[in-house]
This record gives structure tokens, C-alpha cells and sequence, in this order.
């Protein structure tokens, strides 16, 4: 059981700040969030000392792929759960350890999820990982908007796993079994519709073009702690769980399923990147931004095990810790005044650090030197280029400069514009640590990407064995 | 055991499943729209079933009980938000709370 530990102690964290919400009449429990957020980076540090090895009959399997993403997970998790003690007593009264047990719950779907190596165990995970999500979406209370934003996330995550299930139907169909390992020699036109079917069901849940259209309504409504989260966490886990299920069980068939693929990837770069220009919404400019990021994701996942993945769990790291700071920059303007890129008008002099941290973000997702953005987007289009992509490469290139454009608008507002309201942005203490922290991996991993990318590499060539 | 051939589950499966996609892309009502996630988690559970019989292997039957349970789970929550957004916005059409755009 020892290679299981991660989730296991996941769960029993979860377990744990249940039963202190419990404890009846004390008041705002600030404690509960920073107990859930000392776990998990107590976790985070423990992914270095749990043995690799096979877990429940070859189920999950813990290797450095698995680990690697857990560690983004968990580092996510680290960060919603500090992001969100200002603000819960705002968004949430009374129900923070309701937030937390769900939070708690979906990262141990996510933790289970890249190392799943058979076909229930995947399902098993990913519904782990999505059901909580809708709830926690629809939590918030006394806005509309919140609950129009859970619905399209419920509605797109219950049709992904319809069709996610009856794609397995037709795997089992097809072979008898549901161990990847036993999939995997397979071939025949009932594999292919099982795999395409699934491939389906799991990029509506990524939020992939033509499965777009939950993602800004659900990014603008739902609570902006959780959007923070939702944003990076299940993209990642969701990924690495498609990785698994594409390269270890279905590689035989991929000559079927690489162009349908291939035909998301771009359509996610080009749609996303286009549709993010025109937005004065700032999280929905993030939300759009982020589907034209799911298309370069889906594009390392294609080129497949060792150079591909490398790339993909690399990027994804680089995007988790940019991203989710603009989401938590993003919640203190709103927290402030609103959501709209006129609220962020000359954030830099009302309260410099934040207008700051929200630049390197930006610059990060937009792929600028000496932040982690830039590694992320070079090493990827050089494997793409050293696999033979080379006009995705330049269409790459190009949406890149797109996106620097509505990234540095946001900038702008920033830095440039004149604040129509000039008392200063007020931050407390946990929102504070947790942007210190992603501004930390942010230019960390942008002064020092090599040993991100080495262990990168390991976890690349551990898929597919 | 006599009965149907495989393609006949295999029809009748696919049928559902249609059935309840479309009832998803065209109804307005949540609640209708739960109904048609329904018929198309249903319909992979048949053909969970159906498939694993027809190969002998009790692993169709297997997945079948975890894809309800987990389908159960999820409807739960699902209704629970169609009972708050009936709540606030007095309606359980899924384009009546149309407050964003873009």
C-alpha cells in the first residue's frame, strides 16, 4: 500500500478537518484552512519519500510521472487553501469546512489520477476529482452568477462522463479487460471507437475546443478562491490521466486517434487565443487564455511518451504557479472593487507588490525570459520542432505574440493607466503568503528551470514503459 | 442462454444514448437535462453489460456497479444545484440566468 500513501494521507486530511468543523461553537475557523494547507505541503514534502512501486494488483502505480504531478497538484492545493482564509468568511460563512472537505476530496481524485493504470480505477479518479468540483462551485452565496457557472460545470462534467463510460464499455467489449497493460496489444475498429469515445469524454471535462463553452461562464461566476483552483488543478490531473490512458493503453491505435487530437490541439490555440482579445473581463481573459494554453498542453500530450510529456508536465507546472497568482491577484482587486480590467487601472501605485506580482504572472503566461513561462513554452516547441511539428511550431510563435498582447493590456491597466480610485488595495495576511509563494516558483523555476526539467524528463519516459 | 444477439443490445444502447444526447443539447429544463445524462450514463452501463456478457468476462458487470455509483453521486449533486437555482432565479431553465456573455 505504501506507493498509495499520497492519496491515502490526502483523504485523511480531508477525514481530519471534517471532523474539527465538527466540533461545534467556535466560531470562524480560520485554523481548519490552515491545517488543510500545512497538510498539503506536509504531503508535498512527502511525494520525495514515498517508495515508486505498484499499488491495488497493478492499479496505480506510483513512478516519477505520478509524482511529478502530484507535486503539482498538491502545490496547487497548497496555494487555494492559503488564497482562500481572507476571503472565506466573505464568500462561504459558515460553511469553510464544507469548502475544504470538497477541496480536500477532488486533490485526492487528483493525486490518484495520473498514476491510474486501469480502466475503473481512471473513472473512479476522475469522478473523485470532478464531482466536488460542482459543489464547490455552486457554494457561494448571494450571487446568481455563481450558480449559473456550477450548473454549465455540472452539465459539461456529467455528459464527459457519460461518454468517457461508454467509451470503456466499448474497450471492455473489445478485449475483455480493463488493465491497461493487458489493453494495450488491442487493435480493431472497437478499440478505436472505445478510445476516440473517451478522448471525447475527457476533453469536454479539459475544457478543450469544441468542449469550450462551460469554461468563462463557470471561470466568471464561480468563487474566485476555487476558480483559482479549478483553473490549474483538474487540467493537470485531468492530462496526465489522458496520458496514461492514451500511451499506455491505446498506443497500438494511435495512427486513429493522433489526428482528432492534433484537430483539438489547434482548434483550442487558435479559438482561445482569438476569443481572449476582445474580453474586458479580466477572468474571462484568463479563462480564454487558458484554453488557448489546454491547446499547446494538447499538442505535448500527442507527441507522447519521453519528449512530449516532458514538455507537458513541464508546462504545466510553469502555468500552475503563473496562473493561479493572476487568479489570486485577480480576487483581491475584485474583493476591492470588481472584475473588470478598468478595476485594475493603476494597481501598481495603489498597491505596488500586488500590481507587481501580477506583471510577472502575466509575463510568465505570455512566455517572457527569465520567468518560468519562457522554459515552459521553449522546451515544448523545441521538442515539437525536434518531433517534426514544425509549422505547429510557428502557429505557436504566433499566438505567443497574441497573447502577449491581451496579457500586456492587462499590464497596462496596471501600470500605465490612472487609478480612478486611489486608496490602496487591501491584502491580508494568507492571500499575501500565497502570492509570495507563486511569485517564488514563478521566477524560481525561471532563474533555475534545470532541475524542473530534468525531473521532467524522468517523469516523460515513465509512461509507456 | 437463448436471447437477443449481441447487435441487438448493442442498437439498443446506441439508441439510448442518442436519445439522451440530444434530449442534453436540446431541452431547456435542468431537470430534463439531468434526465438525458441519465439515459446516456444508462445506455453505458447496458453496454457495460451487455459487452462483458457477450465476452465472458465479469468485468462489464464489474465497471457497471462503479459507473452507478458513481452516476449517483453525481445526479445528487446535480439536483441539489437544480434546487438552489430554482431558489434564487425561481426557474430551472438553463438559459434563464443568462447574466454573462462574451
Amino acid at each position: 500500500m505504501m506507493p498509495l500513501a499520497i492519496p491515502i494521507g490526502v483523504c485523511a486530511l480531508a477525514v481530519l478537518v471534517l471532523a474539527i468543523d465538527l466540533v461545534p461553537g467556535t466560531g470562524p475557523r480560520r485554523g481548519a484552512a490552515a491545517l488543510a494547507a500545512a497538510g498539503l505541503a506536509a504531503l508535498f514534502v512527502a511525494t520525495w519519500f514515498v517508495p515508486s512501486g505498484v499499488a491495488l494488483s497493478g492499479a496505480f502505480e506510483n513512478d516519477a510521472f505520478t509524482v511529478y504531478v502530484q507535486r503539482i497538484v498538491l502545490g496547487a492545493g497548497v496555494l487555494a487553501a492559503t488564497g482562500m482564509i481572507d476571503h472565506a468568511e466573505r464568500l462561504f460563512p459558515r460553511r469553510h469546512g464544507e469548502y475544504l472537505l470538497l477541496l480536500l476530496a477532488s486533490t485526492c481524485g487528483m493525486t490518484l489520477l495520473p498514476g491510474a493504470k486501469e480502466l475503473i480505477t481512471l473513472i473512479v479518479a476522475f469522478e473523485l476529482m470532478g464531482v466536488p468540483l460542482y459543489a464547490m462551485a455552486a457554494l457561494h452565496k448571494g450571487t446568481t452568477i455563481g450558480n449559473e457557472g456550477a450548473v454549465k460545470l455540472y452539465v459539461a462534467g456529467a455528459v464527459s462522463a457519460a461518454i468517457t463510460a461508454y467509451g470503456l464499455s466499448f474497450v471492455i467489449g473489445a478485449t475483455g479487460e480493463t488493465m491497461f497493460s493487458v489493453v494495450r496489444p488491442g487493435e480493431g475498429p472497437m478499440i478505436v471507437l472505445g478510445a476516440l469515445l473517451m478522448l471525447a469524454g475527457m476533453a469536454y471535462k479539459l475544457g478543450a475546443v469544441p468542449f469550450h463553452g462551460w469554461v468563462p461562464d463557470t471561470y466568471q461566476g464561480a468563487p474566485a478562491p476555487f476558480v483559482a483552483f479549478l483553473s490549474v488543478a483538474p487540467k493537470a490531473a485531468g492530462l496526465a490521466g489522458m496520458a496514461r490512458l492514451l500511451w499506455e493503453a491505446f498506443p497500438r491505435t494511435a495512427d486513429r486517434w493522433t489526428p482528432i487530437l492534433l484537430a483539438l490541439a489547434i482548434l483550442s490555440m487558435a479559438i482561445g487565443n482569438a476569443l481572449a482579445i476582445p474580453q474586458s473581463n479580466a477572468r474571462r481573459l484568463l479563462a480564454y487564455s487558458g484554453i488557448g494554453h489546454m491547446g499547446l498542453l494538447l499538442l505535448a500530450l500527442l507527441m507522447g511518451r519521453g519528449s512530449g510529456l516532458e514538455a507537458m508536465v513541464f508546462y504545466l507546472a510553469t502555468y500552475v504557479a503563473a496562473n493561479m497568482g493572476a487568479f489570486l491577484v485577480a480576487e483581491a482587486v475584485e474583493a476591492d472593487g470588481g472584475g473588470e480590467i478598468a478595476h485594475f487601472n493603476g494597481l501598481a501605485r495603489r498597491n505596488p507588490g500586488l500590481g507587481l506580482a501580477l506583471l510577472l504572472f502575466l509575463l510568465s503566461l505570455g512566455g517572457i525570459p527569465f520567468v518560468a513561462g519562457f522554459w515552459g513554452k521553449m522546451v515544448l516547441f523545441r521538442n515539437a520542432w525536434l518531433a517534426g511539428y514544425t509549422w505547429f511550431v510557428l502557429a505557436g510563435a504566433l499566438v505567443t505574440v497574441v497573447g502577449l498582447f491581451y496579457y500586456l493590456r492587462l499590464g497596462r491597466a496596471v501600470y500605465i493607466e490612472a487609478p480612478t480610485n486611489t486608496a490602496p488595495v487591501a491584502t491580508g495576511g494568507a492571500m499575501r503568503t500565497a502570492i509570495v509563494l507563486a511569485v517564488l516558483v514563478t521566477v524560481g523555476m525561471g532563474v533555475f528551470p534545470t532541475p524542473f526539467i530534468e525531473a521532467a524528463a524522468a517523469a516523460g519516459v515513465a509512461v509507456g514503459r | 442462454m437463448n436471447g437477443p444477439p449481441l447487435e441487438a443490445w448493442l442498437a439498443l444502447s446506441a439508441a439510448l444514448f442518442a436519445v439522451g444526447l440530444f434530449g442534453v443539447l436540446t431541452r431547456k429544463n435542468l431537470v430534463a437535462i439531468l434526465l438525458g445524462v441519465e439515459l446516456m450514463a444508462n445506455a453505458a452501463n447496458l453496454n457495460m453489460v451487455a459487452l462483458g456478457h457477450f465476452r465472458g468476462t465479469p468485468f462489464g458487470q464489474a465497471a457497471a456497479l462503479f459507473s452507478i455509483a458513481l452516476t449517483v453521486a453525481e445526479v445528487v449533486v446535480g439536483l441539489a444545484i437544480v434546487v438552489l437555482l430554482a431558489r434564487t432565479h425561481k426557474s430551472v431553465d438553463a438559459d434563464a440566468p443568462s447574466e454573462m456573455q462574451g
